[in-house]
């Protein structure tokens, strides 16, 4: 789950490969996503995962990094 | 909430008799007919509307927990609060509306819905209602008893301006019996005063130099009308927040801990993060109820950039009041919120570093960019 997640992050919003990411880089407190990017991550985690996240558990402080995210994700 | 000397001799009253209950189920039913008697001082036909709704709202809330199809149960809960709101606070607009595009039929029957009663706090009341049901659905927390719902919906404190609170803060908070404590006293104090002072003294003064520029502009330069909408930009901050602090404060009198609702908005440096500390219990609801929902509607790209801020936020606009200039600044702000989306988009395709934060000058000009944006919006909501 957490190399699909970052995998999805830098190809999804970075558009970057060569950018290092790991399971508690903060992505949206340190402007590397922005939080619009939430709702894509949302409907990603639905798809891959077959879990929907409501939308008031997904927020820029409980998403801030793929730790935190998959956090959320055990609880539904 | 309405701010008057009797508001704060039945704050102080009613919060020495809270405490001075035992149990907290005393407590809740004790402060839901203070809350109810003190919302029928100024509009007795509200309170039959408010357990209306919470009876209306605690029905579904069953079903919804109870029925195998609670995706229909929750869509029939929702259209249900909705058209409340519509018949009570838009059929007027609607009648007019239609009204002034088939002035030229002689002979229609003139509708006279203006005069429906507007219960006080409806708009409030309702979007507590839909994130209640909501997150219900989404198994996001219980439907709780029915006397916590109640207070829930009628709390006199936030009843009339908000905070729109969630029930999943509110429900642990009057659950179980809270030990009284000074510093529920020393928090509520702090924040009245606070308000007070951001509403009457900034807030009202600034109000008293710029009325006579709105009241007459023609008579003004430029720079002096320029000076009283900054003012103005002020002034709407400064009572709103102010407001919410006296709300939160007097919440605070009974040990509850409401959510916030501002956090210095106008120093953000970019749309999006004014919208995420202005009104912060209306902006989460708007993203949590509406932005969200509509963006999994479709995928393409077109709509969940352009197409759902401008919805959202015409809807937010709309819900601020029954007429058009409403929708306008709700749809100037979604408008920003696309712009936004869309350079951010362009930044990704062109592979431009991520800024991680803006110092020095680049800051000041980015929240003096927003804070512009939002100010000349206020135009359109005035």
């Amino acid at each position: 789950m957490e190399q699909k997640l970052i995998q999805f992050i830098k190809h999804e919003f970075l558009n970057d490969p060569g950018i290092e990411i790991t399971v508690d880089t903060k992505l949206i407190s340190s402007g590397l996503i922005d939080s619009f990017s939430l709702v894509s991550l949302q409907r990603y985690i639905e798809k891959e995962f077959g879990k929907m996240i409501p939308a008031p558990k997904i927020t820029a402080e409980s998403f801030d990094s793929v730790r935190q995210m998959i956090k959320i994700i055990a609880q539904f | 909430m309405v701010i008057s000397f009797y508001f704060f001799g039945f704050l102080i009253l009613s919060s020495i008799i809270y405490w001075v209950l035992p149990k907290q189920d005393l407590r809740t039913v004790f402060l839901i007919i203070a809350s109810l008697g003190f919302i029928s001082i100024y509009d007795k036909f509200a309170v039959l509307v408010i357990i209306l709704l919470t009876i209306y709202a605690y029905y579904f809330a069953y079903l919804i927990e109870k029925q195998t199809n609670r995706k229909l149960c929750h869509r029939l809960g929702i259209i249900g609060l909705i058209l409340i709101l519509g018949v009570f606070k838009y059929l007027g607009f609607l009648a007019e509306t239609i009204s002034s595009m088939t002035s030229f039929i002689a002979g229609l029957p003139a509708f006279h819905f203006e005069k429906l009663l507007l219960p006080l706090g409806i708009s409030y009341i309702v979007f507590k209602y839909i994130s209640y049901l909501t997150d219900i659905y989404w198994r996001i927390v219980k439907k709780g008893n029915f006397i916590d719902v109640l207070l829930y919906g009628s709390l006199f404190t936030i009843y009339v301006a908000g905070p729109i609170e969630r029930f999943e803060r509110f429900k642990p908070q009057i659950e179980t019996k809270q030990m009284f404590h000074v510093s529920f006293l020393e928090d509520a104090f702090q924040r009245i005063v606070y308000g007070f002072f951001k509403k009457l003294v900034i807030a009202d003064w600034i109000g008293y130099f710029i009325a006579p520029v709105w009241e007459n502009q023609s008579s003004y330069g430029l720079g002096i009308r320029i000076a009283a909408l900054i003012g103005f930009s002020l002034q709407i901050y400064m009572d709103f927040s102010g407001y919410s602090d006296i709300a939160i404060g007097s919440s605070r009198l009974f040990g509850l801990k409401i959510m916030e609702n501002f956090n210095w908005p106008y120093l953000q440096p970019n749309i999006s993060k004014f919208w995420r500390n202005w009104h912060i219990s209306l902006s989460d609801w708007i993203r949590d109820y509406l932005f969200f929902p509509l963006s999994r509607l479709n995928e393409s790209k077109l709509w969940s950039t352009i197409a759902v801020p401008l919805i959202a936020m015409g809807i937010c606009g709309f819900w601020h009041g029954a007429a058009w200039h409403f929708v306008l600044w709700g749809l100037w702000h979604g408008a920003g919120l696309a712009i936004l989306q869309v350079w951010n988009q362009q930044k990704r395709v062109f592979k431009l570093k991520p800024i991680k934060a803006l110092y020095g000058p680049l800051r000041v000009l980015a929240i003096a960019s927003t804070f512009s944006f939002v100010t000349i919006g206020w135009i359109l909501f005035k």
